[in-house]
């Protein structure tokens, strides 16, 4: 090239790539559009299979997986400057962060108020918004599970169905036993 | 479709001069790849953003499971999974307009951007439904959420809520409130772009802005695929 486009440090840069284009066929974007049609498909139909403490792992799983579909093929990053992916993965890294700290925080909390009194616990009663409303008779036909049935029928965790079928104590006590399961896997650690 | 190298083409090599192109920029390679950088970096703010309302779901999930089961419940399962597959499309349909603005035609880049446009109305009028739904059974964002018609409403369908049910919703308008508010102004910038190509804006040599604007829509999809699940489907 007689006339360099680029200067770095005011000499003349050569072969210099400033912007990577790529030209996917259209093969790939139906391929991709396939298969996240197919992962709905699945997350739906799993939804309806009683996995319970296994769901919600499954579901984010399969998320995860379109997820990355989306960004490799859609966003091109799977062909794009690698600094673009730097970026993304970054972001991410800080999002781990984010959750990871505040469930070591959440997860660790029952112990500093064990050990030192010092902050109110969370009391039984008081926390049911529901309870007032539990009281008054329900509309004629309309079904009455006991929320102990109702629970077990949704798939909820065994010890969350055991709980009293009144409810009335409404806020459960400080840390269900099912709430290892309802962390996300950032979390799983503590 | 025209045929066309599916290569990398580092664009510095082969300049094509184009009237967007500014004058701070030394090449019109170095003036995109700025442009998808800050793309980019803009997309990072937006996961941080919506990730702070993926962590109060997951709180309320782990310090509230019954409540959180008993009330997802009552969001329709079938017109969410309908709003997924219509985000996917519009997602593959965008996808397709940056090709063809890329290989430069015209005609199926106007016609893909309309598609993208018809997907993402579609999309709110999925949403309209389901939330006057749910305004129709007292199930109001906040202070406004009627205990005793959400009750009754649960009980004609079978189901009793628990402990806080309007935290679960609070968080439900919020998260789709806020990807509808996105899905809203991805219409807006969608139009904008529709209107340039009809203008023959857009080409090999320049599509910049058709890019851009597609990797902030597939941004509002993948924030979608992690909502569907989360509070349609997950038991």
């Amino acid at each position: 090239m007689s006339e360099p486009k680029l200067y770095l440090n005011g000499k003349p840069a050569e072969d210099f790539v400033e912007n990577h284009e790529h030209v996917s066929p259209v093969n790939n974007y139906v391929m991709v559009l396939g298969a996240l049609f197919f992962l709905t498909a699945l997350t739906y139909a799993v939804s309806y299979a009683n996995l319970g403490p296994a769901s919600l792992p499954v579901a984010m799983g399969v998320a995860v997986v379109k997820a990355t579909l989306v960004c490799m093929y859609f966003m091109h990053l799977r062909y794009d400057d690698r600094y673009h992916v730097f970026i993304f993965v970054s972001t991410l890294i800080f999002v781990a962060i984010f959750f990871a700290f505040t469930f070591f925080d959440f997860g660790s909390r029952d112990r500093v108020v064990e050990e030192q009194g010092t902050f109110v616990r969370r009391q039984d009663g008081g926390f049911d918004a529901m309870a007032r409303v539990k009281k008054r008779p329900l509309p004629a036909g309309a079904h009455d599970a006991p929320a102990a049935a109702a629970a077990d029928a949704h798939g909820a965790a065994p010890a969350a169905a055991a709980e009293p079928a009144g409810a009335e104590a409404g806020a459960h006590a400080v840390e269900p036993p099912a709430a290892a399961e309802a962390a996300p896997p950032a979390a799983a650690g503590h | 479709m025209s045929d066309h190298s599916t290569a990398h083409r580092p664009s510095g090599a082969e300049e094509v001069p184009h009237p967007f192109r500014q004058h701070h920029f030394d090449t019109a390679g170095q003036q995109a790849g700025a442009a998808k950088l800050g793309m980019w970096i803009f997309l990072g703010t937006e996961i941080l953003m919506f990730s702070g309302l993926f962590l109060a779901y997951f709180l309320v999930r782990m310090l509230y499971p019954e409540m959180v089961l008993s009330s997802h419940e009552l969001l329709n399962k079938v017109w969410g999974g309908v709003n997924t597959v219509v985000l996917l499309t519009s997602s593959f349909t965008m996808a397709m307009a940056v090709r063809c603005a890329q290989v430069g035609d015209q005609k199926w880049l106007k016609t893909h951007l309309l598609l993208t446009l018809t997907c993402a109305g579609m999309f709110m009028v999925v949403k309209t439904i389901e939330y006057s739904g749910k305004f129709a059974h007292g199930i109001f964002p906040g202070k406004y959420f009627d205990y005793e018609a959400a009750a009754h409403y649960a009980a004609e369908h079978g189901h009793q809520l628990e402990g806080l049910p309007h935290i679960f919703f609070g968080l439900y308008f919020v998260m789709t409130g806020l990807h509808g508010v996105h899905v809203l102004v991805g219409i807006g910038v969608i139009l904008w772009i529709y209107l340039r190509a009809q203008k023959g804006h857009f080409g090999p040599h320049y599509y910049s802005p058709v890019e851009n604007v597609g990797l902030y829509w597939h941004i509002v999809d993948l924030v979608w695929i992690f909502l569907f699940p989360l509070l349609y489907l997950v038991k």
